[in-house]
């Protein structure tokens, strides 16, 4: 194959054209697929389940509030889920003993059970104990879990920053608090961000499972619009894709703020 | 023989018999016993291997020494986290890997421990980075990040970022040893010019030239232990044992 085919079959438009050709292909098998189970579309019914625009006034849906509280459950669970994350990837790294065994369990207990039983297990078990709201129970639940992953990326992260860096932090009196907020975890937030983004968007997709302890987020709302009207094919998509859109953003908005700091992020 | 031995000098590092063995079966320091002077240069030459690094690295707290003890400026290195703390303020470090932090431009790595440890304004600090900045010869260089300057630049930055602590003791570990040949006297310049203005300064380095020019006294080691300690122009005339004149043969 001479360079220019070469180029050619490398280039955008044909990668472009590749995936028109597929999603047509797909949408041609759904077609096809839902005819023969006699499936009636109905799309002209879903915009007014996103909002309705009635005399000028913006009214939204039973999908734009499930998304807005989807993105306040993710939102709080990511803040709780770095908290949680660092806290734990600090204590492994800690003298203590205590401290490290505490995290060791907290690690192993989260990461072996399934995530719908500690969501479950936190709004049956815990919420009447400690008086949790949904809400609550949803949130504390999901950044459990996130954070149990995001401190092991932490973790990783620390740890790859050379050791000349501690030693240079060290000879300069820098207290161990101002050495990993000024000089260590500014340069591993830099290096994860690529993974913790990942772990983000993993949020984003788990916190669906929050439904099923009648969090009213979007794939809640999905589930009751097509309880009542039976619209399964176009509710479905429609929630697929708004999760895929905010999925998308995120990692769009990491990749700008990712190559605006030159070396680093500053904490300072 | 450089100055006269009856001009009575304060003694600002102590280490007495100190000894260092890392997980392993060879000891990094062996009974290890010397005093440096206020404004003197001590030089330490040696094999790789015999411990040299290790010697500068227990004297600012970077290694925990097994035994022995170390007073530097009259406060004891010991348990007491205050005065650990305080040595580290008080004890400046030379990486031979520079140890920049990369994140931060020029102006900030100086800065960030005048701002942090000795709690100066953001001004005065800037101050003190800028006149530093200057002395090095590398004011023009202040708001760049350490991956755009060349290795000697890096290294008068790490000098200057260790200067604004105004430490009473300066620890260089082979400075120029990763550097490019010509750029090897650009940072040794700055460090003749530290020397000259009365720092007292613990030098571990394979310029042997240098050594001999800057140096009050030196301390040759093997194995951890000092096989010869002697004032500098004692040492390089007339070194005592057979072991050291052959060092320094080969090495000269
Ligand atoms: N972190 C460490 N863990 C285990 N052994 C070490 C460590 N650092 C140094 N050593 C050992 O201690 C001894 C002294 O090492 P040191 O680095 O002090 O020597 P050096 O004189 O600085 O050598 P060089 O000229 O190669 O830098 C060596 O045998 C070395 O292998
Ligand atoms: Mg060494």
């Amino acid at each position: 194959m001479n360079l220019r085919k070469k180029i050619m079959l490398n280039s955008p438009v044909i990668d472009g054209i590749k995936f028109i050709m597929l999603a047509m292909f797909c949408g041609w098998l759904i077609y096809r697929g839902s005819g023969r189970i006699g499936y009636n579309w109905q799309w002209y019914q879903v915009p007014r389940y996103l909002f309705t625009f009635d005399n000028n006034i913006f009214t939204p849906g039973p999908l734009l509030e499930g998304l807005w509280v989807t993105l306040k459950i993710t939102a709080c669970s990511l803040v709780l889920a770095t908290v949680f994350g660092l806290l734990t990837a600090l204590l492994r790294l800690s003298g203590s003993l205590v401290g490290r065994v505490l995290a060791r369990v907290y690690l192993e207990v989260i990461r072996n059970t399934p995530l719908l039983v500690q969501i479950f297990f936190l709004y049956f078990v815990l919420a009447p104990i400690f008086e949790l709201e949904r809400f609550a129970a949803a949130v504390i639940a999901l950044s459990l879990f996130e954070g149990a992953y995001a401190s092991e990326i932490i973790r990783a992260g620390i740890v790859s920053i050379h050791r000349g860096q501690w030693e240079a932090a060290h000879s300069l009196g820098l207290s161990s608090f101002d050495t990993y907020r000024t000089v260590v975890l500014p340069q591993a937030l830099q290096r994860i961000l690529p993974s913790l983004t990942g772990q983000a968007v993993s949020l984003i997709k788990d916190s669906a499972l929050v439904s099923t302890i009648a969090v009213y987020d979007l794939t809640m709302q999905g589930r009751t619009i097509i309880a009542e009207t039976f619209l399964t094919f176009e509710i479905w998509f429609t929630v697929a894709a708004i999760y895929l859109i905010i999925t998308l953003v995120l990692s769009l908005i990491v990749n700008v703020l990712e190559k605006r700091s030159p070396g680093g992020v500053q904490f300072t | 023989m450089t100055r006269s031995e009856s001009v009575v000098k304060e003694i600002i590092i102590d280490v007495d018999n100190i000894n260092k063995t890392y997980p392993g079966p060879i000891p990094a320091l062996v009974n290890f016993t010397t005093r440096v002077n206020k404004g003197d240069v001590l030089v330490v030459i040696g094999p790789s291997g015999s411990g040299k690094s290790t010697f500068l690295r227990c004297l600012n707290g970077l290694e925990e020494i097994d035994s022995g003890t170390i007073i530097i400026d009259s406060i004891p290195l010991d348990d007491n986290e205050k005065h650990r703390l305080e040595i580290r303020r008080e004890v400046g470090m030379v990486f031979q890997s520079f140890n920049l932090f990369p994140h931060m431009t020029v102006l900030e790595n100086i800065n960030l421990a005048q701002r942090l440890v000795r709690k100066k304004n953001r001004q005065q600090a800037t101050r003190t980075t800028m006149d530093l900045l200057d002395k090095v010869g590398l004011a023009e260089k202040a708001e760049s990040y350490p991956a755009a300057l060349s290795g000697g630049q890096q290294q008068r930055v790490a000098i200057a970022r260790a200067l604004a602590m105004k430490p009473k003791v300066m620890l260089f570990d082979e400075a120029t040893s990763a550097l490019d040949p010509e750029m090897i006297g650009e940072v040794l310049e700055v460090m003749n010019l530290l020397a000259n203005e009365g720092m007292t300064m613990v030098v571990v380095t394979h310029e042997m030239g240098f050594a001999r020019e800057v140096s009050d006294w030196i301390i040759f080691m093997e194995a951890g232990r000092i096989v010869e300690q002697d004032r500098s122009g004692n040492f390089f005339s007339n070194a005592k044992k057979e072991r050291t004149r052959r060092f320094l043969s080969q090495i000269i």
